[in-house]
């Protein structure tokens, strides 16, 4: 065991190598951890390999953080020259210990500048250290600016690229660069969120990279809907998960409807026929609605099958309220009690189905037949899967409610239910008078 | 089927009076243990550790046990050229150290010992052109920072240095559809981030924005049937917690709304009576972080024998009435 200062100093130089030389031994290491073991036993390393597994046997840490950390401070204060090769390794292990430690996050961004560490790499570390640290703030927020870095340094290769012939295989190479980060970054905020339940950096850094790496794209916003479905479904309680799905919601129903504005406008036809783009719109304004009922059946199925979890009734408040305004943004009359023209009105209908209809499949193409909607499109058939009720509004709420209340026999379902009526009777009703 | 309601159960043997004193050696001790291995883990807050551990000190008017000169040197030797202040020597300059640091040397009454004109340059620098702050030079953007931004440069007297419309601006487009706020537009509602914002929108004189019962309501639903707050739903209660949301109910003008006997009662069970200090929950570890939210939230709720506090600063009253200062609450 090693006791004086200089002993220290060589047995931890040598734990940091080992550390490095792991990670050149192994490219696919994916999890970090600390091995319980009070005191050094065998004459060996502290660091062990299993597959992909690196860990680190915990008698050693309390001389390997101080170390490297104090290292770093005196490089900082320019006490002490180190050379890049050993400020990689020294950050390295220094933020795989302690990944708040926003100094030594700063000292690899001014490595990437200078092109020491690649992107891909700097990222890696942050994944490893999440394995570990998921919650970790500053290494969510390292990845940020790594990641805005790699998208500018993908859009600075554009601009030189338009001068050379071959630009397109290089612009394509970009964009497809980018599209590994994307999926990537997506995979390493799934992991974190199995890590820690309700684990609001991730899930806000997820909203993050839908903003700023996937701005408006409908494939991601359709492809991570359907992915965090069955997620949300396996962890009722975790409601940074669930916001995640609300943001969702709301970013794909504003970019559907700016889809169909946008197509709205070159089809239109002087003498008012619908063209195959305005048949589109149809199909697209009813996909919408599709997408706030199927989140409703996913909610009532969620709160009958696990009385008592309030993230699911916060859920319901939130995609009801947004459902209700988009309603009122796209939807004329939605409020009126006039008989439905279209049947995008009739799935908009607020009539609860009490008359013993509910239990059979609406078939839609009953509507769609001999209507002047010619177009019937792949989404529209997804309207057939189950029994279709009509789409949600204040009295099938009211309805959905005394049902809970009326079968419930956890006192914390019923308070949340009773808490739910509340807010649709004051917040909702309030908002409804307003118009 | 049962279910797992997040919450903890306090027992009966748990602490049920104010153990002033024992606090008070807690934190008068936590300094001198600068070679533990968890101080040297926690330096890259150091500056805010500090901050928790004077504020806490002050409201229990112990102040003077602390070493004064050791801290505005070591203040000072935290400045950068560009104005910013680290969390500790050889660390970088960041406005969440920035902002502990002009609250400890406003509790000291000093704060000419570092260059103020360089600080609110500094934070001025920060500003984006939306209205939001960067927290330091490399340019993440949350709204924790839009409150250190305005706390520092209220605190300074330099209100006027940066576009404060804009800034409001970008505040008000993160509040969400249950009245709360998050870190950035479309984040999801968190405590910490609610704090952040009405405070902010206290210090700019905005609160008229918010929507207080909406927002209330929000807040209210954090408390537990231990009495305990918590951040989110579902997520078990804390001491921390308990400061954010009170503190943020108390500006809005909300704060009757809670339980307060229950809230004490959850706040004194997270007291450890050997070593003292508070914990996040009772039984839990102690800390100073949790240790100053623990008093402070106590000082909110009433309790006589603690100085009154600010809710907007988390400092002690008489300071901010020595600097002029007087956030706006909502009544």
């Amino acid at each position: 065991m090693a006791e004086s200062e200089e002993e220290v100093d060589v047995l931890v130089q040598r734990v940091v190598k080992d550390i490095n030389n792991a990670f050149k031994r192994n490219p696919n290491i994916d999890e970090i951890g600390l091995i319980p073991c009070p005191e050094a036993r065998y004459n060996r390393s502290p660091i062990v390999l299993v597959e992909n597994k690196l860990g680190v046997e915990s008698w050693c840490v309390k001389f390997l953080l101080p170390y490297v950390h104090n290292k770093l401070l005196l490089y900082r204060q320019r006490k002490q020259w180190l050379d890049r090769e050993a400020l990689v390794d020294i950050t390295c292990t220094l933020l795989l210990l302690n990944p708040d430690f926003t100094t030594a996050w700063n000292v690899r961004k001014e490595l990437l500048q200078c092109g020491v560490l690649n992107p891909e790499k700097d990222l890696y570390l942050g994944k490893l250290a999440l394995s570990k640290h998921p919650k970790s703030p500053e290494t969510w927020i390292h990845r940020r600016w790594v990641l805005q870095r790699l998208q500018n340094e993908c859009s600075g290769q554009e601009l030189k690229d338009q001068a050379e012939p071959r630009g397109d295989a290089v612009s394509r190479r970009r964009c497809e660069r980018l599209q590994r980060a994307l999926q990537e970054e997506m995979k390493v905020c799934a992991d974190a969120a199995g890590r820690y339940p309700s684990n609001y950096n991730a899930w806000s850094h997820r909203i993050w990279v839908l903003q700023n790496m996937a701005k408006g794209n409908l494939k991601v916003l359709h492809d991570e809907l359907s992915s965090t479905r069955l997620w949300v479904s396996m962890h009722v309680s975790d409601h940074s998960g669930f916001h995640y799905r609300q943001h969702l919601l709301k970013a794909l129903s504003r970019e559907l409807s700016q889809a169909v504005e946008r197509d709205l406008h070159p089809t239109q036809q002087p003498n008012g026929e619908s063209t195959a783009g305005a048949s589109d719109d149809n199909h697209r304004n009813d996909v919408i609605p599709q997408h706030f009922h199927q989140e409703m059946e996913l909610c009532t199925d969620l709160i009958e099958s696990y009385p008592g979890h309030e993230t699911l009734w916060c859920h319901r408040r939130h995609v009801f309220y947004l459902w209700l305004q988009w309603r009122r943004e796209h939807v004329q009359g939605a409020g009126s009690q006039s008989p439905p023209l279209t049947h995008t009105d009739v799935l908009l209908s607020e009539e609860p189905c009490d008359d013993g209809s509910a239990s059979q499949a609406m078939d839609v193409d009953c509507f769609l037949d001999g209507s002047k909607h010619g177009s019937y499109t792949q989404d529209t058939k997804r309207l057939k899967r189950g029994p279709l009720l009509p789409h949600p509004g204040l009295p099938s709420e009211h309805s959905f409610v005394s049902r809970i209340i009326t079968g419930c026999r956890s006192p914390e379902q019923s308070r949340f239910a009773v808490s739910y009526r509340k807010w649709l009777d004051s917040v909702i009703v309030a908002q409804e008078l307003e118009i | 089927m049962g279910t797992q309601v997040k919450d903890v159960i306090i027992k009966p043997d748990s602490p049920n009076t104010l153990l002033l004193d024992k606090h008070a050696d807690y934190i008068a001790a936590y300094g001198s243990k600068k070679d533990d291995y968890e101080y040297t883990l926690s330096e890259y807050l150091r500056m805010s550790g500090i901050y928790w551990g004077l504020t806490v000190m002050d409201l229990m008017g112990q102040l003077s046990r602390m070493n004064r000169e050791e801290i505005i040197d070591f203040i000072k030797s935290c400045q950068h050229d560009c104005g910013g202040i680290s969390a500790s020597i050889g660390h970088d300059p960041h406005l969440l150290y920035t902002l502990s640091a002009v609250q400890i040397l406003s509790l000291y009454d000093c704060i000419n010992v570092i260059d103020v004109d360089k600080v609110v340059d500094y934070v001025r620098g920060l500003q984006q052109e939306d209205g939001s702050f960067a927290g330091d030079k490399w340019g993440e953007i949350d709204t924790r920072f839009s409150f250190c931004a305005v706390a520092t440069l209220a605190l300074l007297g330099k209100m006027d240095a940066i576009k404060m419309d804009k800034a409001v601006e970008f505040v008000l487009s993160c509040m969400n559809f249950d009245g709360g706020f998050g870190c950035r537009p479309g984040s999801e509602s968190h405590a910490g981030q609610i704090y952040c914002c009405t405070g902010f929108l206290s210090v700019t004189g905005q609160l008229h924005q918010v929507n207080a019962d909406l927002l209330g309501w929000w807040l209210c639903e954090r408390q537990l049937p231990s009495g305990g707050l918590n951040g989110r739903p579902e997520k078990l209660p804390d001491v921390c917690y308990s400061w954010w949301v009170l503190a943020s109910l108390k500006i809005i003008g909300r704060i009757h709304w809670i339980d307060k006997a229950k809230l004490r009662n959850f706040i004194l069970a997270c007291q450890d009576e050997e070593t003292g200090g508070f914990a996040d929950r009772p039984g839990d570890m102690v800390d100073p972080f949790h240790t100053l939210f623990g008093v402070a939230g106590l000082s909110l709720l009433g309790d006589e024998q603690i100085k009154p506090v600010n809710p907007v600063f988390c400092m002690p009253e008489d300071v901010l009435q020595r600097i002029g200062l007087q956030p706006d609450l909502l009544s």
